[in-house]
């Protein structure tokens, strides 16, 4: 068995943004060079997310929409404070929260040495708290 | 809009430049995660709506044997984007504080100093070191942006930074332009008396002390001072700024907004107020 791990940055623009991330993970599989096996792909930060779903920009849209709805911007978090480990205010609460909703990661099977996905499926990294310098990895486990 | 608040301590361009930057980041003036890119800079002033944004450094190498960022950074980092402001700073211990102040104004075109008398360790009133320098800003007719309040580095000490210290130095230089930061939290109403007192007396935004900004900012504009005081008061005299990077500059933007402030007011503060500090304006470049 063999395990390939590429990792890829982004500089996001926006506060919250979604990123079509579906050709960078299939150029990453393809170039791993197995043809069965896993593909991981999970985001290095706790305040962005990895989600799946079709590519189309209202779907995008409802999709950060909901995220404002399920965890708003205003409201009491606990954290909301200074960090001092950080030297830095801490007040995102709810850009954790949106990470936890929608989750780290995703997995695709490989078979074939192509990712199996459906033909509506997209592959997104999602900005919580931006801009920032962001990055994810692709993990590539197989024979 | 125009921040007049922000540290380029922690971009990565500038700390690459000087390997003892970065220790003293973290050791004096208190920041420990990485810093980031000029380029994520920029986007985190374009999220904000921060069209300018007045980027400062602190010498305390008397207090603490280093220069938390130089005047040359400041004036590189000035020549690599139009949409910084650059202020300076001295160490007001230094015998050469005069000429390197004049040189930075003169040579480097800052257009303001930065004084941190909490972290900079000196007497605001003493007349020996201080009063030359108010009077050298007063005859350049810049404006002297002091910390007041509490100082989140380890080593700031806030008496030091006690904003009733300043009412003399603004009576003996009536010209002399003083911004305030952040309210001079804790001592928010002492700090409000001398704005209301004084035309010449600013203050910035970048009131941080818990909750989120939007909670401190509205704690103390809206539960200690009053909007209408601000709108009778200080409509002129409060300036937007976010001491970035102690927090996301969008969060401070936020803070304003959540005020609903009246729209004259709103502008005041993001815009005009700063514009005129400033004189950006009157330079043909605001």
């Amino acid at each position: 068995m063999k395990s390939v791990v590429k990792t890829f940055s982004l500089q996001t623009k926006q506060d919250l943004e979604i990123i079509n991330i579906t050709e960078i993970v299939k150029e990453a599989v393809a170039s791993a060079g197995l043809t069965i096996g896993t593909v991981h792909i999970m985001t290095k930060h706790t305040t962005s997310g990895i989600t799946v779903n079709e590519g189309l920009p209202d779907i995008e849209k409802d999709l950060l929409e909901m995220l404002e709805r399920l965890a708003p911007r205003k409201h009491d978090y606990h954290h909301a404070r200074f960090l001092h480990s950080d030297g830095q205010m801490a007040v995102n609460g709810y850009s954790h929260l949106r990470s936890a909703l929608l989750g780290k990661d995703t997995f695709f099977p490989l078979h074939d040495g192509k990712m199996v996905m459906g033909s509506r499926q997209t592959i997104y990294f999602v900005e919580l708290d931006g801009p920032l310098y962001r990055e994810f990895v692709v993990h590539v486990l197989g024979e | 809009m125009i921040d007049i608040h922000q540290h380029p301590l922690h971009i990565k361009e500038v700390v690459d430049q000087d390997p003892a930057l970065e220790k003293a980041v973290k050791n004096v003036y208190g920041v420990y995660s990485s810093p980031h890119s000029l380029e994520s800079h920029f986007s985190q002033m374009d999220a904000a709506g921060i069209e300018k944004a007045v980027i400062m450094p602190i010498d305390c190498t008397t207090a603490h044997g280093c220069k938390l960022v130089t005047n040359e950074q400041i004036s590189w980092l000035m020549e690599k984007s139009s949409r910084f402001i650059g202020f300076a700073s001295v160490d007001p211990r230094s015998p050469d504080a005069l000429v390197e102040l004049e040189k930075a104004v003169k040579e480097f075109g800052l257009q303001g100093l930065k004084l941190d008398p909490s972290l900079q360790q000196f007497d605001i009133t003493n007349k020996d070191y201080c009063y030359p320098i108010y009077q050298l800003c007063s005859e350049l007719d810049i404006p002297i942006f002091f910390h007041c309040g509490m100082s989140w580095s380890p080593i700031g000490q806030a008496v030091l930074a006690h904003p009733l210290m300043l009412e003399k130095v603004i009576q003996d230089f009536p010209k002399l332009k003083v911004v305030i930061s952040q309210f001079a939290w804790p001592w928010v109403y002492e700090a409000f008396m001398l704005g209301i007192k004084y035309k010449n007396v600013y203050f910035d935004t970048s009131i941080l002390f818990s909750g989120s900004p939007s909670d401190s900012v509205r704690q103390v504009l809206d539960g200690q001072i009053g909007l209408k005081n601000l709108e009778r008061s200080l409509c002129e005299q409060i300036v937007f700024g976010s001491n970035t990077p102690r927090v996301d500059p969008k969060r401070l933007v936020w803070a304003i907004q959540d005020l609903h402030l009246n729209p004259a007011l709103e502008s005041n503060i993001f815009h005009a107020n700063a514009a005129n500090l400033l004189k950006l304006d009157r330079r043909n470049d605001g």
